[in-house]
């Protein structure tokens, strides 16, 4: 008798902590969304402002410079900086006002580079629109130095992982679907979520301060084949970023190869929620019957 | 051997190689399922640190390639034992008791339905059920077609030379939805219909050791027994 209870008592045991375990592993995936590949150092993302965190300054790659080193005699386009009249000035964004040239007094190569790539051709093209508010206004998107470093609380010395964190974020905040799809592909799952410096973050291929598109076929097969040497023509077709935001609408051959991407996850998703709605629901009613003829029998 | 010993005897359900196969690619389809899961859920804690604790994601990618070649390798060590037991055994692969597709499955899935609704009884099923053979069709095919996509991924230097470079992501889209599909069906359906569901809870063994009996084949594949009586007395 007491072995028969016993035995009971252990099945009744494995039973609770095996639906314990079940319940467990099936709501895994459902568990808080904490990126695994939360920055190592914190780096601020904030770009310079007319308030400078002199704390934060002091920490940053800029902290044995002088004020006056980047900023000179404190007057930009012909307005000096203390004016406390002139209310419009402190509201406009200080990156918008600050003449980047300056920059290139010890960062020449980059500003160079810069000068070269698709940004500075995107503030040429907006310069050209007249924009009734002039510099102040939010419609002007293309960025200079300012909108991607911050000269005063940017570090130096940063690991190439945290360089390519930091500008996952950088570049996501004007390019989120560039950002999201790089996340859903390999080289993002492996460089930002896994921490994997052999993989490539978004300046590998689009080039450091030159920012291009890649739409050129020759220009994304040399991208691919400085870590694919054995890359052929066509291997630049993958599509890395599979969306049609900000995509050239003259570049129909992604389009059409992205429309296909997703018709065909559109037809796998169906097949997927049909075919498991199916045999849950067929697993769930043979329970239901067999766990009723269990307790018929008793 | 004596009629009632026949009765009472224990009959061999699984090969040895029948029931080795199923024990690698259990291992192997598991492994694959936790690497390959703890690549698309890379920025969940829970992946982030199993890739942590193997060692990061190169090993991740040496380990997933590791399991994919012993499951496949079970699928071609299954295809040569076909290959032996129809030319050489001259066994058959279509028959009734066999794994091939009928229309008694239809049948027998539409009585089993009925018999969920308690509106009839159990159907006779034969040697394997319509659900077995749906469980063996679709890792069988399965395996196949996450072979090939994988081999497209593991390789797309090689295959991008041989179709366009966008089919790549189409491979990776068919990878991920049939890893989906093939994760949801056999760590719970095919757990619940084989092991878990009150008839056989808590394991069907006769996958591990091989064996049933005649009262176990009578209940479940009573199909199977008047086969193996006509079979009994022909010989």
């Amino acid at each position: 008798m007491r072995n028969l209870l016993r035995v009971k008592r252990q099945g009744f045991m494995s039973r609770t902590s095996f639906a314990f375990a079940c319940a467990l592993f099936l709501s895994i995936p459902f568990m808080g969304s904490t990126r695994a590949g939360a920055v190592a150092v914190e780096v601020p993302r904030d770009s310079s402002g007319w308030f400078v965190d002199l704390n934060r300054f002091s920490e940053s790659a800029h902290k044995n410079l002088t004020c006056e080193a980047c900023h000179g005699d404190m007057s930009d386009q012909g307005q000096k900086h203390p004016d406390t009249r002139d209310t419009t000035r402190l509201k406009s964004k200080a990156t918008r006002i600050y003449d980047y040239q300056r920059c290139r007094t010890c960062h020449r190569e980059s500003y160079e580079r810069y000068l070269r790539g698709a940004h500075a051709k995107a503030l040429t093209e907006e310069k050209k629109t007249p924009v009734s508010e002039g510099f102040l206004s939010d419609r002007l998107k293309a960025p200079t130095c300012g909108e991607c470093h911050s000269a005063h609380y940017d570090r130096s010395h940063l690991s190439r992982g945290a360089t390519g964190q930091a500008m996952t974020d950088t570049c996501g905040a004007c390019h989120a679907e560039q950002k999201a799809t790089y996340l859903e592909n390999y080289h993002g799952k492996v460089a930002v979520n896994l921490r994997d410096e052999a993989s490539a973050y978004c300046t590998d291929c689009h080039g450091a301060h030159e920012c291009v598109s890649l739409k050129d076929r020759k220009t994304a097969l040399a991208a691919c084949q400085r870590c694919h040497p054995d890359a052929g023509e066509r291997f630049a077709q993958f599509v890395i970023h599979p969306t049609t935001e900000g995509l050239a609408r003259d570049n129909k051959e992604k389009q059409k190869h992205v429309t296909i991407i997703k018709i065909v996850t559109l037809i796998m998703t169906i097949i997927v929620v049909l075919v498991v709605g199916f045999f849950y629901g067929h697993s769930f009613l043979w329970l239901l019957r067999e766990i009723h003829e269990k307790l018929r029998k008793h | 051997m004596s009629e009632e010993n026949f009765q009472e005897s224990v009959f061999v359900r699984f090969s040895v190689l029948q029931r080795f196969l199923h024990i690698i690619v259990m291992v192997g389809f598991t492994g694959l399922a936790v690497t390959g899961f703890s690549l698309k859920f890379s920025a969940q804690w829970w992946a982030g640190g199993f890739v942590w604790l193997i060692g990061g994601a190169g090993h991740l990618a040496y380990l997933h390639r590791f399991f994919a070649v012993i499951t496949y390798g079970c699928v071609m060590v299954h295809v040569l034992w076909l290959v032996y037991y129809k030319l050489v055994l001259k066994g058959s692969l279509t028959g009734p008791q066999s794994l091939f597709p009928k229309v008694k499955d239809i049948q027998d899935l539409l009585g089993h339905t009925r018999y969920f609704f308690g509106k009839g009884k159990l159907p006779s099923f034969n040697r394997f059920t319509y659900w077995e053979k749906f469980d063996y069709l679709a890792i069988f095919l399965g395996m196949n077609t996450m072979g090939f996509t994988g081999l497209i991924l593991w390789a797309p230097e090689f295959f991008s030379r041989l179709i366009p470079g966008y089919f790549i992501n189409l491979a990776q889209v068919l990878h991920l939805y049939e890893a989906i599909l093939a994760v949801a069906l056999k760590f719970v359906v095919h757990l619940i219909s084989a092991h878990l569901r009150p008839e056989v809870f808590p394991i069907e063994k006769s996958i591990f050791n091989g064996k049933t009996t005649r009262e176990k084949i009578l209940r479940e594949h009573p199909g199977e027994w008047e086969h193996i009586m006509t079979t009994h007395e022909q010989s």
